[in-house]
């Protein structure tokens, strides 16, 4: 009982103190964080010493620092002849493309967060400024809200005061700091802060999260050139199916333009400092002409891609059953499609060359490796499971243009487009569930009567 | 010190219902209803709320008073018992009636959502014939549409991640899959929630009665993402729902010359 009072009047005090100092705000200044250089760049030999000296490793990564900032404030140095063509990376292209010319269409972006910020816009015009929510992920949009809340009293708000604020919020386009710290909060933990596909939960997914830093990305319209904005934006927008990343289509259109234009900058940032790393181990020094040399080549790089969007003219053709036979005939023919030595006789995903037997563990493993260094094994196209996607174009893409990154070849040049939509149709059909399949095909004569086995 | 801990006890119920009664002006009560068994639903949730409140007020007051009554500084003797067989009889019946009223109440409703029997069978959808078929996954919704055929499973199906399209005032049927393992399908505007079974196709219906964006959401911990498993449900009229079709179906069919494809 006489140790009850003092200990109750000292954890009081402590609460009390604690809250005092709560409320003077004195949170600790964020340390200024950098970023990291890549296990490539930093690796040991065998004798424990860096490959690449310490000295020129701090070269390296100052130089990626002075052309893309750091994880708290990302900015793209400006070359000097962008100048000259008022080409500013680090404001999005959208301000100025008022007639659609643009990268994002202003008309869409703006109709787009007024369905994003609907809960604040009503709050706005109803003037509830307590209900005006806005996450702490769009800190550039919150800072704007205080400041234009600063200006006015609450007394004094008026029409005018609610246009400016409908004005801030159906405008949102997020600054680069901005998208930085959405993808801290949603992509860092899977890809990475620099984007290598190597955060925290990594280890735990099967495909491992894509690394941006060789700037291959599997699913897009061009091929194995570096993607267009759109093919990121997609992937964002629908998810890849079959994999741990998912749609994220919860945030706003603008939001996931500012997310593309941080993975870009990540993107460029890693093949600069690849390129830069092939050339010290080449010359042996670097100079500040090479940095910008190898920025300007990867810029030219990304701008290059919509050139070599595959396109065709007219509608998608319909699948038939002469073309889908005709598919079949081409998937199983060794000399054009040849389909079958990877994905199988029945398209499984199980063929010869895609599997080999270990000779010391005597277990059967995948052939190949994909540009990353991951075992991978050829998709199973009876699950109607496309990861870059289940539309007639995504597959006719990944037929012709083959798969970045991976050992999908691109389609032989002996194959017609015709063929090759032949083929889409085929590939198409295998996925048509059981009770469906005698409309098209029949495909019980394939392989005899396996079809116990794919009931769904 | 006895006015106290009876006054702080009395607290309890006070500031219990206190709580009820403000929720809704500090919009902390249900979101509103717009499916047309929703209000059925409250309305039952509301009865079970009614009959645990004056439980909870009864035997709060009850407490507060025995401890003003009984505390230890009053004079008197305690008196030794080895309780009441007719009192243990009345507090056993009254909740097993109560709990067999509540069984009985609940049961046309329950079986007007969930019973197979009892989905809508003349209506455009029906359970043989889904509008669509939505896929959870670890960690996201997709939904399959028939596309033209109207044949869920084959070639021309039509897929979008995230976003389940569906006309106002129409019942609808929707086929409920999960690629990996358990997730619930729940849309708090319709006051429906329904678990998605991996290996199990599960037909789900509704009506909705207004149209509007509303939040769909995961109610199964499915995983360490499951915090970010939302999705959306759009309702719309039905001139604005076939014109969202063909919107899906000409960028599902594009040739790639559309932006953005």
């Amino acid at each position: 009982m006489s140790l009850r009072l003092p200990l109750v009047a000292v954890s009081g005090l402590a609460l009390w103190v604690s809250a005092c100092q709560l409320d003077k705000d004195q949170k600790p200044a964020r340390p200024v964080v950098h970023y990291s250089l890549s296990s490539a760049t930093t690796a040991l030999g065998d004798d424990g010493e860096p490959l690449i000296p310490e000295s020129a490793q701090a070269g390296i990564a100052g130089s990626l620092e002075m052309l893309f900032g750091t994880p708290q404030a990302p900015i793209y140095q400006l070359l000097p002849e962008w100048k000259d063509e008022d080409f500013d990376p680090n404001w999005p292209q959208y301000p100025k493309g008022e007639d659609g010319s643009g990268e994002v269409d202003p008309a869409e972006l703006v109709a787009n967060n007024q369905m994003y910020w609907r809960r604040q816009l009503t709050a706005i015009d109803a003037g509830l400024w307590d209900r005006v929510f806005v996450q702490d992920f769009t800190p550039d949009l919150l800072a704007d809200w205080k400041a234009l809340c600063a200006q006015t009293p609450v007394e004094a708000r008026n029409e005018e005061f609610k246009k400016a604020a409908r004005e801030l919020f159906e405008n949102y386009y997020p600054k680069l700091s901005a998208s930085a710290e959405l993808y801290r909060q949603h992509c860092l933990h899977c890809h990475g802060p620099e984007g290598g596909g190597d955060g925290p939960t990594a280890p735990f997914l099967n495909p491992r999260p894509r690394d941006y830093r060789h700037g291959t990305f599997k699913f897009t319209a061009v091929g194995k050139a570096q993607p267009r904005r759109e093919d990121l934006y997609r992937i964002l927008d629908e998810g890849v199916t079959g994999t741990s990343m998912p749609s994220f289509r919860r945030f706003s259109q603008a939001q996931l333009h500012g997310l593309v234009d941080y993975v870009r900058l990540l993107s460029m940032r890693g093949m600069v400092e690849r390129s830069l790393l092939a050339t010290y181990k080449e010359e042996e020094t670097l100079t500040s002409g090479d940095t910008i040399d190898a920025y300007a080549e990867v810029w030219e790089k990304w701008q290059k891609a919509d050139s070599k969007v595959l396109t065709f003219e007219g509608e998608v053709p319909a699948p038939t059953a002469e073309t889908i036979a005709h598919g079949r005939e081409l998937f199983m023919d060794a000399k054009t499609g040849n389909c079958l030595s990877c994905h199988g006789p029945e398209g499984r995903g199980n063929g010869a060359s895609a599997f080999a037997v270990n000779p010391e563990s005597g277990k059967v493993v995948p052939t190949y490796k994909d540009d990353w260094g991951n075992e991978i094994i050829p998709r199973n196209l009876r699950l109607g499971i496309f990861r870059g996607g289940r539309r007639p174009i995504d597959i006719y893409r990944r037929i012709k243009y083959g798969i970045a990154g991976g050992p999908m070849p691109e389609a032989a040049s002996s194959l017609t487009n015709e063929d090759i939509w032949h083929l889409v149709h085929y590939v198409g059909s295998l996925s048509e569930r059981p009770q469906h399949k005698a409309a098209h095909v029949d495909h019980a004569a394939d392989h005899g009567g396996d079809h116990a086995s794919e009931k769904h | 010190m006895r006015y106290l801990f009876a006054l702080m006890l009395l607290l309890v119920p006070i500031l219990g219902v206190w709580t009820f009664v403000e929720a809704d002006r500090w919009q902390l009560w249900f979101p509103q209803n717009v499916s047309s068994f929703g209000g059925e639903i409250d309305g039952l949730f509301n009865l079970i709320m009614y009959m645990v409140a004056f439980t909870f007020i009864v035997t709060e007051v009850a407490l507060a008073w025995f401890v003003f009554k009984y505390s230890a500084n009053r004079p008197g003797k305690g008196v030794f018992t080895h309780g009441s067989h007719k009192l243990e009889m009345i507090w056993t019946a009254i909740p097993a009636v109560a709990l067999l009223f509540i069984a009985f109440a609940q049961m046309e409703t329950w079986a007007k959502v969930k019973f197979e029997s009892n989905f809508p069978k003349d209506g455009k959808y029906t359970k043989e014939k889904p509008i669509a078929e939505l896929w959870a996954s670890q960690f996201d919704w997709r939904v399959r549409y028939p596309g033209d055929d109207g044949t869920l499973g084959t070639v021309d199906d039509l897929e979008r991640s995230y976003e389940f399209v569906v006309p106002v005032n129409t019942d609808v049927v929707f086929h409920l899959r999960s690629r990996d393992v358990i997730h619930s399908f729940f849309v708090p505007e319709f006051r429906l929630k329904q678990d998605a079974l991996p290996g199990h196709t599960i037909p789900v219906w509704f009506r909705a009665e207004k149209e509007g964006i509303y939040d769909l959401v995961c109610a199964e911990l499915c995983g360490w993402g499951h915090y970010k498993m939302s999705g959306r449900m759009t309702v719309l009229s039905q001139a604005d729902y076939d014109k969202r079709m063909a919107d899906i179906k000409a960028e599902w069919f594009s040739n790639g010359k559309e932006q953005g494809q």
